[in-house]
């Protein structure tokens, strides 16, 4: 089910943010490997670990998504600060996912 | 009594897992002593746990922790995605005693 689209009306409040989390954190190992990997001399190996953290975000943005429209159909979310450490980590890991791509691309052009 | 120690980046999400954890230990009438650290503080803790689960975020310190732990004999391993995701208690509790060997 890990793999498959996720409902979340088959999810806790609690579980969806474990799912956030993890997608999140599974896209954050990866981006840190990424670079890693390029560090260590292995440009195909460091852009196919990007490539997995894309589509592990991408199932964390598919559960979020879910929630927005969730929300905007009238449906509120209940609060907590789960949820909200669950967002940072979502936003957080986005934007490594961005910086270490672009950074990527740039040891590329000069050479590094 | 078996110690069980979770980490994870800021060590909030394993926090919620370790109660879990622990009232499903409480159930089957095991004596488990199980506590959550933020990723700094893992390698520093790591001395009083008989295993160490970490969270997907931290799964690229994995080789770095086993190193670390491999001088109190201690095996680290990444909890179960469904484990993780589900915040499933039980079943990251039987992935810890599967590690611990008994």
């Amino acid at each position: 089910m890990m793999m498959g689209k996720l409902k979340l009306d088959e999810l806790t409040g609690e579980q969806i943010c474990f799912q956030l989390i993890l997608h999140s954190g599974n896209a954050r190992s990866k981006v840190i490997q990424s670079i890693r990997a390029y560090r260590a001399g292995s440009v195909q190996k460091a852009e196919e670990l990007l490539h997995q953290a894309e589509a592990d975000l991408q199932q964390a943005h598919d559960i979020h998504f879910q929630m927005i429209q969730k929300e905007a159909g009238g449906e509120k979310s209940e609060f907590s600060l789960l949820l909200l450490h669950a967002e940072d980590h979502l936003m957080s890991t986005l934007t490594m996912k961005e910086l270490v791509s672009e950074l990527l691309e740039l040891f590329k052009e000069k050479n590094l | 009594m078996k110690k069980i120690l979770l980490a994870c980046s800021s060590g909030m999400s394993t926090s919620l897992l370790v109660t879990k954890m622990e009232e499903y230990a409480h159930s089957i009438g095991d004596e488990a002593k199980i506590w959550a650290v933020g990723q700094d503080k893992a390698k520093k803790e790591m001395a009083e746990a008989n295993v160490v689960l970490i969270g997907p975020q931290m799964s690229f310190l994995k080789g770095e922790l086993q190193k670390e732990a491999e001088q109190y004999g201690t095996k680290v391993d990444v909890i179960d995605m469904m484990a993780y995701g589900m915040a499933d208690g039980k079943k990251a509790y039987e992935q810890a005693l599967s590690l611990i060997g008994d």
